[in-house]
């Protein structure tokens, strides 16, 4: 007798399949019968309806109501479909014309009040709805903000069903009670993963990092530093405790170029999903800093969870630093999770509910101490970790992994002049910053027509054979392969640091002192080559 | 039985083989009964049965009673088999492989050596090289290791060293990655690999070049054999090179017993700051020669004329100018042109003098000249002596 449609998108990690919802009434017992593959959360969306509709003033039909939900084959979840439930309903019963309801994409959850409640995942459910062709989407309004950042859609925000219910059937629209400035919106909780708000590391900082001038000394780290923002190498930071490691790798997020658009999209959608979005700032403009504590299983880092996989640590850290402290003491298992993310830039986990993939292109930076007590090869300290602890603590970061890094640095105990002040200060992080533009310029101008933009992306052979370094410029790094103290895989990985510092340089191919630094930063052997980073660029 | 040119008969071999098992390496007492009596007589004297009424001179009961459980036990046949079943030999003292260096551990001299690879112990030792250093070394030190192991065996010395972890691995390492001579001198059987780690370098070794130790085949090695063990090291080589030890560090003792046996030493500095270079500068503030490449080495250890290149700086075309043009150039400034007279008061020279070497620099392609002043070229300028602490 009734019909009507609507839409929804369910989300599939951080992609959104555009789900149909269809009411349909036919007389008989009163009942309503939800089918499509919806989990707990989704059934529950039964009571949360009936309670909504009712108290918004409509009328809830006592007949034989079903409501499917199609593709029926993908697994649906959470209560985001709360909205275009009620609106189907409602259609079906006519309250609302069918067919003004029938191309809208609707996203939300619904209070048993009648108020519109936001919920996580907004930005890739509107980008999948444009995606498939919708132009209209009511979100929640503390979400619209997210929503407007798809190009080429019209999004409404709505305050509750009763306002939607107005808009559709063009009577005044009711003014819900806004919160008042100062009292924390309790609606917001809905789009927070609980432990994951701010003051837990996760969510991305609002205010300005930390600026590197802060960081005493340490110039071999900086220039290091510099390098790897500047080419996306990967980095690995060993020295004793108090070093200043942690205090660096924060700071490397102020150094990367800004987030283009896409790159803004890619990260909001991935931390909508993760429910660490600011609600007042919905766009991810910087590049995000994530640093998983050392207890973090294989789950936590690369996405898991029970159902379907939600955004793990190296996700989080999508076009943003991934930072891992005391490597370590990181399970092995864990460890080497990250080889297929670092490999091909995203992550693909299976669940029971489904394989989902993640993006994951991230800066990796890695931090040890040189042995458990930190103390190891420190004059006067008394380390008195045996030769074989400290070997086997060295070991836990052998192979694959480390042969991803392209850069090893020591980073050296502070000492007094620089801590006090006494020696000249390091450059502000916008310095540091603007010259690291200006090197992957370079290097996208040079890698122009190539699927490449960064040195680190470029495979080994093509930077033997596509362009060439200045006469004589490998010959240091040639002598260490015939001597076996460097492999043909380390000797591209050097080839590949030089070329960043040409660029940071401004030189037109790597001269011999910038194959020498970088062989001097791929091998934290020092070579003598000067690293002038902090004085005045390279 | 192999050992060609062997003058010492197989009584002897096996009577030393036994004796192997009975005393620890760096015995003193067993080195000395075995210079008085011979094997032969010292190994019947502790396999005899009965009450001892042969007392081995300077020894309690007590110390007789402990070599005798493990002169009973001892089973050197099957220790002799033991070794050829894997391509391997024992050599003693008087054989014509025998490395006579070894002599000059007086009684410690081993009583035999095991030994595993082909090549001729002796003939390599004379021309063999220690390196020895931390297990739990730095990059640095394993740089350095595998840098003169390589570098070495380039220039045809033999690596000698004791296959643990750290340096003592990248130097053998170094060496056969330069298709070149290392010989590994183990604290165990030959036939043990320990560390278990280097089971596979330690293959290569006695593939490419020469396994050896005191200890019969399947002896395990213990705190004190590492110790005693360095002794050979020290003693078969013509000098020893330490990479990275702290203060209290094996390879420090041998470099120790290198220098009482009158052989070279040697260290590779490190950071100042480093406590696992820390026992090296120690050394180097003793007797010790400070070392930085294979060069070196080379020259301290080799025979008369083997030098290391003269190490200097690039020689720029200022420093062959003579003192006054040199001065004169100097009162230039670093950009733009200055008039002759102003050079002159500069470099402290009469304008005359200043105006004839202006022109002499001018031929050199030092300075140009733009009407009445002088300049410095682009190269000049690119050239200066900024590293040596000049403007």
């Amino acid at each position: 007798m009734g019909f009507a449609r609507a839409c929804s998108v369910a989300l599939v990690g951080v992609e959104g399949v555009v789900v149909e919802v269809q009411a349909d009434l036919e007389p008989g017992v009163a009942a309503f019968t939800l089918v499509g593959l919806p989990d707990k959360s989704l059934v529950e969306s039964r009571d949360r309806v009936r309670a909504t509709v009712v108290n918004s003033g409509g009328e809830w039909p006592q007949k034989k109501l079903t409501v499917g939900l199609s593709p029926a084959s993908v697994p649906k979840g959470g209560s985001g479909f709360d909205l275009a439930v009620a609106m189907a309903v409602l259609g079906a019963s006519e309250r609302v014309d069918p067919k003004v309801i029938a191309d809208l994409v609707l996203i939300g959850e619904l209070g048993l009040d009648g108020r519109v409640r936001p919920v996580r995942g907004v930005l890739p459910a509107v980008l999948a709805a444009a995606e498939a062709g919708y132009r209209q989407v009511v979100v929640p309004e503390q979400t619209a903000g997210e929503a407007r950042l798809v190009p080429g859609v019209s999004v409404l925000g709505v305050r509750s069903l009763r306002q939607l219910i107005a808009v559709l059937n063009d009577e005044p629209v009711p003014q819900e009670e806004p919160v008042p400035e100062g009292r924390p919106d309790p609606m917001l909780a809905g789009l927070m993963m609980p432990g994951a708000g701010i003051g837990t590391g996760l969510a991305p900082e609002t205010v300005d990092g930390p600026d590197l001038a802060d960081v005493a000394g340490q110039w071999a780290a900086r220039t290091a530093l510099e390098v790897a923002a500047a080419g996306g190498h990967h980095l690995m930071l060993h020295g004793p405790p108090g070093a200043g490691k942690t205090m660096l790798a924060e700071r490397l997020p102020g150094v990367l170029p800004p987030l283009t658009r896409q790159e803004s999209l890619e990260v909001t959608a991935v931390h909508s999903v993760a429910g660490i979005l600011p609600p007042g700032e919905p766009l991810v403009r910087t590049p995000p800093y994530c640093a998983p504590h050392h207890s973090a299983t294989m789950q936590s880092l690369v996405g898991g969870g029970n159902g379907l996989p939600r955004p793990g640590a190296v996700s989080l850290a999508h076009r943003g630093v991934l930072f891992l402290d005391e490597t370590p003491e990181f399970s092995g298992k864990a460890l080497d999770a990250l080889r297929q993310p670092l490999e091909a830039g995203h992550v693909v986990v299976a669940r029971t509910a489904g394989v989902v993939r993640l993006p994951a292109r991230f800066l990796m930076v890695l931090a040890a101490n040189p042995c458990p007590c930190g103390r190891h090869t420190l004059q006067g300290t008394g380390c008195e970790c045996p030769p074989s602890a400290v070997r086997r603590y060295q070991a836990r970061l052998s192979g694959p992994l480390l042969d991803r890094v392209d850069l090893r640095v020591e980073v050296e105990p502070v000492n007094r002049s620089d801590l006090l002040g006494a020696g000249r200060r390091g450059e502000p992080t916008a310095v540091v910053a603007g010259r690291v533009l200006a090197a992957r310029q370079r290097a996208a101008a040079r890698l122009r027509d190539t699927p490449w933009t960064v040195n680190s992306e470029v495979p080994g052979h093509e930077l033997r054979t596509r362009w060439v370094v200045a006469p004589g410029a490998l010959y240091a790094a040639e002598r260490d392969m015939e001597r076996g103290l460097l492999t043909a895989r380390g000797l591209d990985r050097v080839l590949r640091v030089a070329w960043t510092i040409a660029d940071l340089a401004g030189h037109d191919r790597p001269q011999p002192q910038d194959v020498d630094l970088a062989l001097e930063l791929r091998t934290g052997i020092s070579r003598g080559a000067p690293m002038p980073t902090g004085g005045g660029g390279l | 039985m192999p050992g060609g040119g062997s003058s010492v008969g197989d009584d002897e071999r096996i009577a030393r083989a036994a004796l192997t098992r009975v005393f620890e390496p760096g015995d003193e007492h067993g080195g000395r009964w075995l210079a008085e009596m011979g094997p032969l007589e010292l190994l019947a004297r502790l396999t005899t049965p009965g009450p001892d009424d042969v007392p081995l001179p300077g020894a309690s009961p007590r110390r007789v009673a402990s070599y005798r459980i493990r002169a009973a036990a001892a089973d050197p046949l099957r220790d002799l088999e033991a070794v050829a079943s894997f391509g391997g030999r024992f050599i003693c003292p008087g054989e014509g492989e025998w490395p006579t260096q070894l002599d000059d551990l007086g009684d410690a001299r081993p009583v035999g050596l095991w030994i595993r690879g082909r090549p001729d112990l002796r003939k390599w030792a004379l021309r063999s090289v220690a390196v020895v250093g931390a297990r739990a070394c730095t990059p640095y030190g394993a740089h350095m290791a595998a840098g003169l192991g390589s570098g070495l065996a380039e220039r045809g010395w033999v690596v000698v060293s004791g296959a643990a972890f750290g340096v003592d691995g990248s130097a053998h390492r170094g060496a056969l990655a330069a298709g070149g001579a290392t010989v590994a001198v183990l604290a165990c059987g030959v036939n043990v690999a320990y560390p278990r780690g280097h089971t596979e370098l330690l293959g290569r070794i006695a593939e490419q070049g020469l396994v050896v130790g005191e200890l019969p085949p399947s002896d395990h090695p213990t705190p004190s054999r590492f110790i005693l063990r360095n002794r050979v090291i020290a003693a078969l080589t013509r000098g020893t090179v330490v990479v990275e030890a702290e203060y209290r560090s094996g390879s420090l003792a041998t470099a120790r017993s290198a220098q009482r046996l009158g052989r070279h030493t040697m260290g590779v500095p490190g950071p100042a700051t480093s406590g696992l270079s820390g026992g090296v500068h120690e050394l180097l503030r003793g007797e010790a020669v400070l070392v930085t490449d294979a060069d070196e080495v080379a020259e301290l250890v080799g025979e008369i004329g083997e030098l290391a290149p003269e190490r200097r700086g690039p020689v720029l075309p200022r420093d062959v100018l003579d003192p006054l043009s040199a001065r004169v150039l100097d009162a230039l400034p670093a950009t733009g042109a200055v008039d002759g007279v102003r050079i002159a008061r500069d470099a402290g020279v009469t304008p005359d003098e200043a105006l004839g070497r202006l022109y002499e620099l001018q031929a050199l392609g030092f300075v140009e000249r733009h009407g009445d002043g002088w300049q410095l070229t682009r190269t000049a300028v690119g050239r200066s002596n900024a590293r040596r602490g000049g403007p």
